[in-house]
């Protein structure tokens, strides 16, 4: 029997040690049927929502309360963003403690991190799009971080936004870098991620000669191994949205006026936390972006694993790239709670 | 594996139904579409069944968002009154202007008569400056009678001023040394038209506009209050026809004792209007409790003429002789030609009589009508009740057998002769 379309996507067979869930977490999967739920609820969506200051935030109320399944459809936008950027982060995690960013992989796996980049960018600027009182705070701090640039803030400012303060402009802007100008080339990326691997030989996995287990599964088995994930992960998802609804609020009324609490989006709190600490073009531009930089070319300084080191979870040869990272993770995660405790 | 896929198969098929039972449980939103913002709004998908606030402001017009704020899209009730002016009363002092103001509504011109909440900012019932004056002179805080201090700091906005009197302060009891000023500040300022109440049911009214245009006896029990007026809790009515009661919840009470800068309640036991009008040691005609207040009381002695003043006796005009004039005079009155005539107006928000141009009607010494007087043919007057619709004749001194010095015509004379006794 020829293999159909969707068979056709995968290889005929895959290392069966590698293909557990256990070792590659089903994460580089789930985050592709979650950016197909994406663009699908996504494009639901831009048939209600009204990309106005006067109308952003009553638009989505409509959808949310008015329009049948509405509320729904933008739960599920909601969650699966969330997951993407949680699903997206355990991938990153997984490739480097599995040593799959080895030498002839660091060019997808820096793919992968700019990849990750432009979703935590499509989140933040989807959280900008609800343009209600929750996302003030986020919008004029994210706005002004980007002025704060010495020499090239304010020109980078205007390029991205359009005008002096938020207002109209902006809020088109963020609509077309959200739904197109990030998106899209986020979907490039994917797809030549997805490429890449394919190309670098599928999961990393050791050369024949040195592998210990030499089963493969077949496409079939594959499929349904990611069907199940897809039920699973839907089911999941739909439980979430009915019972934990996506933020909504009062749209904007005055954006310069004073807020008393600050309130980031969850992945940019542990930024917000940094701001608390001085310079907001240092704690808040400098240090994420060195982290991200840092986090780039740790495959192009460090050794990474090679040979039968490959595929293998916390490999030797990638140890110092693994202590990077958990020290990373580590600090973010703190600083995420530090914000959400001093929140609260 | 085709047993776990079937496993999941089944919980995704769960989730689905609950999602379609979910939006089965939805509400049906009922849609009002007002006339003046033309916004589609879903607030009555819950307040059906509240009655219309006034008929002056009907809710096809009006709607509920223009005044009341709120998230006229939103299902959710936190949602829904997360924005609200000033609660569940928008026309609390710090919200009105947004809430009911407007060149077309109560910020309107002086002289098209709409400017009421320019008047009521600087009345003498929302600045308290007389009462805060008095006691800061007599506790030595300040060496004379000037008013300088309003509960928040006020501007006369129509200037110039015919009183002088431009601005107040804010008064700050903390500012004040003395400690009788200090007590005097945080137990005496309640009274002011956009403070809460103190404790009690005879106290119970809303603040700002509503303090007076929303009374809650004798419509309302106090229980209401509790339980829920009308429907939903909420007493949703706005009305120019405000019964003495509702003065009272300020007014007639009872009085601060200077000496322990405390509010004594007054301790005798009304059993009828006669008697729960005023305080025992007060006097007062027959006229002064069967009629409510704003029988005779003007909008203008009620909220201010839009100039700051320093006590009650400067706003305060209306006397017995207002409507029965003297001895050596009639009453005023005036003929009505102009179908723009305030007083239309007035009678088309309490339509208690059916004013037609030619009628003639008394006004005040300063030109105000009393819309819900009439001239009768044979030198008598008649006066309806703005709250009970009751129909009172009476007649001018003039002519009467009163031996009145004609030089004492103020109301304090008229109660020698004419105070009613308990």
């Amino acid at each position: 029997m020829r293999p159909n379309f969707f068979y056709h996507l995968h290889p005929p067979t895959i290392p069966a040690k590698q293909a557990r869930w256990r070792y590659t977490l089903g994460a580089g999967g789930m985050a592709v049927f979650l950016v197909l739920i994406l663009v699908l609820t996504g494009a639901l969506e831009m048939f209600f929502y009204i990309p106005t200051p006067a109308e952003a935030a009553n638009s989505i109320q409509t959808l949310t309360y008015i329009i049948p399944f509405g509320g729904l459809l933008r739960n599920l936008h909601f969650w699966s963003a969330q997951f993407l950027v949680i699903i997206s982060g355990v991938h990153l995690i997984r490739v480097v403690f599995t040593g799959s960013a080895t030498h002839s992989r660091r060019f997808n796996y820096l793919l992968g991190l700019i990849l990750f980049l432009l979703i935590v960018l499509i989140d933040f600027t989807g959280y900008i799009l609800r343009w209600d009182q929750g996302i003030q705070w986020a919008l004029v701090v994210g706005v002004n971080l980007v002025k704060s640039i010495p020499l090239a803030g304010e020109s980078l400012y205007m390029a991205l936004l359009g005008e002096a303060h938020p207002g109209s402009i902006s809020l088109i802007r963020f609509y077309a870098w959200h739904v197109f100008g990030l998106s899209l080339v986020a979907i490039i990326l994917m797809v030549w991620h997805i490429f890449r691997v394919r190309r670098d030989g599928g999961i990393a996995v050791p050369p024949p000669a040195l592998r210990a287990d030499s089963d493969r599964i077949s496409r079939m088995t594959l499929v349904r191994r990611e069907i199940l994930a897809m039920l699973l992960l839907s089911g999941g998802l739909i439980i979430l949205s009915i019972f934990f609804p996506a933020p909504i609020g009062p749209g904007i009324t005055d954006l310069k006026a004073s807020l008393s609490t600050a309130s980031a989006p969850w992945f940019f709190l542990w930024v917000q936390q940094l701001l608390k600490w001085g310079n907001p073009f240092i704690w808040g531009v400098l240090i994420p972006i060195s982290i991200w930089l840092v986090m780039a070319v740790f495959p192009y300084i460090f050794p990474m694993a090679e040979g039968n080191e490959t595929g293998r979870c916390f490999s030797k040869a990638s140890r110092p790239a693994q202590i990077i990272i958990t020290v990373f993770i580590s600090l973010i995660i703190m600083l995420t709670l530090l914000a959400r405790w001093s929140v609260e | 594996m085709n047993r776990v896929l079937f496993i999941a198969s089944f919980l995704l098929l769960i989730a689905i139904s609950l999602a379609w039972w979910q939006e089965e449980q939805k509400i049906i939103p009922i849609s009002l579409t007002p006339a003046i913002t033309g916004q589609t709004e879903y607030c009555l998908t819950c307040h059906a069944d509240l009655p219309e606030i006034s008929p002056s402001h009907p809710i096809e017009t009006f709607g509920c968002v223009l005044c009341h704020g709120g998230e006229r899209l939103a299902l959710d009730a936190d949602l829904a009154h997360s924005s609200m002016r000033g609660g569940a009363n928008p026309s609390d002092l710090s919200v009105a202007e947004e809430s009911c103001g407007g060149e077309n509504c109560h910020s309107g011109t002086e002289a098209d008569e709409r400017d009421h909440i320019q008047r009521v900012m600087t009345s003498i019932q929302t600045t308290y400056t007389g009462a805060i004056t008095s006691v800061r002179f007599t506790f030595g805080a300040q060496a004379d009678q000037t008013a300088r201090f309003g509960v928040s700091s006020v501007t006369d906005t129509t200037l110039p001023s015919l009183t002088g009197i431009t601005s107040l302060q804010a008064f700050d009891p903390q500012n004040e040394s003395n400690p009788n000023l200090i007590k005097f500040g945080n137990n005496c300022l309640t009274c002011h038209i956009n403070a809460q109440p103190i404790e009690g049911k005879q106290y119970e009214r809303f603040t700002g506009c509503s303090a007076c245009h929303t009374p809650i006896l004798p419509y309302f029990s106090s229980e209401d209050l509790v339980n829920g007026g009308e429907s939903n809790g909420f007493i949703h009515r706005l009305t120019t026809a405000i019964p003495y009661s509702q003065c009272n919840t300020c007014h007639n009470r009872g009085n601060y004792n200077l000496q322990t800068m405390e509010f004594d309640e007054r301790s005798d036991q009304p059993h009828s209007r006669a008697e729960n009008y005023y305080q025992p040691i007060a006097q007062f005609t027959l006229c002064e409790y069967t009629l409510d207040c704003v029988d005779c009381h003007t909008r203008i002695e009620a909220m201010g003429d839009g100039d700051i003043h320093a006590t009650k006796a400067d706003i305060q005009y209306t006397q017995c002789k207002t409507c029965h004039g003297t001895l050596n005079e009639l009453p005023l009155t005036k003929t009505l030609f102009d179908p723009n005539d305030i007083a239309f107006r007035m009678a088309l928000s309490n339509p208690i009589l059916d004013l037609q141009i030619g009628d003639t009607i008394l006004v005040t010494e300063q030109g105000e009508p009393l819309w819900n007087t009439r001239v009768l043919p044979n030198n008598q007057y008649v006066l309806i009740g703005k709250v009970t619709r009751q129909q009172f004749t009476f007649h001018p001194v003039m002519g009467s057998n009163c031996l009145q010095d004609p030089n004492q015509q103020e109301s304090q004379y008229c109660h020698e002769c004419h105070a009613v006794e308990r």
